[in-house]
């Protein structure tokens, strides 16, 4: 009798030890998740910044062959302003889009400028910039990844419990704004 | 295109050479490379490829940096940034925590060139390098149609990029450089064909030069034997996951 009373007793306590791991390890699950979109985002930042900094030498190359597009000057500096104060994924993404337009017309200039096109330094200037766009996009990616993951766990039963009792909620996309998949056009 | 209906279309083919290539090909699609040097699109002097491939394991043996060179014909519709990106990480080039991966895609038929560099590697590599090199060596050669001597002559130059910044020798590398863009031309340019073609020609003659078969049969039978991290240093064994981050440099010809 005593026996099947310890029996109990144990079976009781690693039953109840089980659901303490489980419990645990399910309420850390969203607080794991959100971290690792944290981090991924700050991956997407240091190479929106790479990008930035990159800009005023590219600006000033171009300038020693075309000074006369001060339009397209301007804009990338407003571009570029815009992006210094956006706050969050939603509008840093939207300034960065438009950042990115900016900088794919002054890219077009060789176009019409030659010389700009022959110049090494230019060159240089151009595959670093493009090294950096690909960065963004493999960042960009990697981190819509652990947001979608994240997401879905929120979402979805039963981690839409833990992650509300862990406060943790959905995170957002970093969404490719439309600005940026038009093609610019040049005016001749 | 999959790998599996590549894999069932070959025994169709009775050519001992095919059968050959059914052992490898599975390989190639998934896991790791069978060689260093993996010519799918066949644009490759064999001769030429069998000396990269040696280049390319002397490189892994001094500096634990793995290359590998990819010819295709087509990426299928796949920017090839994404597609070397994913070919680097699945076969996991360079070594964990080290990321010194590198993969240089040519894919013929798209006329475009990627050079993957992995994390590791950025600071030796950057992206502008990457660039230079791609179009001061292959770009001009894969004009004229030279395949061959454009995969050749920027692979040495970023393997001599590499040996330089980590301090060691390779035996019998060509001393292509990436020199920063001279406006006239150096006297000592007109050389460097000269030797290039001297280390073909040696290539072709030695008898003792291996075999690329012979790499891509031993990297098959490793695979075999599920050994991944083989210590041998006669194959290819497969990084164990160097980090790309989408660094280096691509354009077209």
């Amino acid at each position: 009798m005593k026996k099947n009373i310890a029996a109990t007793v144990v079976i009781i306590l690693v039953f109840i030890g089980f659901s303490l791991a489980l419990f645990i390890s399910q309420y850390n699950k969203p607080i794991r998740m959100k971290e690792s979109v944290d981090a991924q985002w700050a991956q997407v930042e240091n190479q929106l910044k790479r990008r930035f900094d990159l800009i005023p030498n590219l600006v000033e190359t171009v300038k020693g062959f075309a000074a006369q597009e001060k339009e397209i000057f301007l804009g990338v500096a407003e571009a570029r302003k815009s992006y210094f104060s956006a706050q969050g994924v939603d509008e840093k993404a939207r300034s960065a889009g438009q950042l990115e337009g900016a900088l794919s017309r002054l890219l077009l200039l060789q176009e019409r400028y030659p010389e700009l096109k022959s110049n090494e330094n230019f060159l240089k200037l151009q595959d670093s910039l493009e090294g950096t766009e690909n960065r963004i996009a493999v960042e960009r990616k990697r981190y819509n990844d652990q947001v979608r993951i994240l997401n879905t766990y929120v979402k979805t039963f039963p981690g839409k419990f833990f992650a509300s009792w862990a406060g943790v909620g959905q995170a957002e996309y970093f969404e490719v704004p439309d600005v940026q998949q038009e093609t610019p056009k040049v005016t001749f | 295109m999959s790998s599996l209906s590549r894999w069932t279309s070959c025994p169709n083919s009775l050519a001992l050479l095919s059968f050959l290539f059914c052992l490898v090909l599975p390989a190639a699609a998934g896991g790791f490379p069978a060689s260093y040097v993996v010519d799918e699109a066949g644009i490759i002097d064999t001769a030429v490829a069998n000396r990269l491939a040696g280049h390319l394991q002397e490189l892994e043996q001094k500096t634990s940096a793995q290359m590998i060179v990819l010819t295709v014909s087509t990426t299928a519709g796949v920017p090839i940034e994404e597609y070397a990106l994913e070919k680097a990480e699945s076969w996991q080039l360079g070594l964990k925590g080290k990321d010194n991966g590198l993969l240089m895609v040519v894919a013929v038929q798209d006329r475009r060139y990627r050079i993957e560099v992995g994390y590791g590697l950025e600071s030796i590599i950057p992206d502008s390098l990457a660039g230079s090199i791609a179009r001061r060596y292959l770009v001009p050669r894969f004009k004229m149609g030279d395949y061959t001597t454009g995969i050749y002559e920027s692979a040495v130059v970023i393997m001599n990029t590499i040996a330089r910044a980590e301090g060691v020798e390779f035996t019998g590398l060509p001393a292509l450089q990436a020199q920063p863009a001279s406006r006239g031309k150096s006297p000592l340019g007109s050389l460097f064909p000269l030797l290039f073609l001297i280390i073909v020609v040696s290539s072709l003659v030695s008898p003792r030069s291996r075999g690329l078969l012979n790499i891509l049969l031993l990297g098959s039978l490793l695979r075999g034997g599920g050994t991944r991290r083989s210590g041998g240093f006669g194959s290819f064994g497969g990084g164990l996951g160097g980090g790309f981050g989408g660094g280096g440099a691509s354009g077209s010809w």
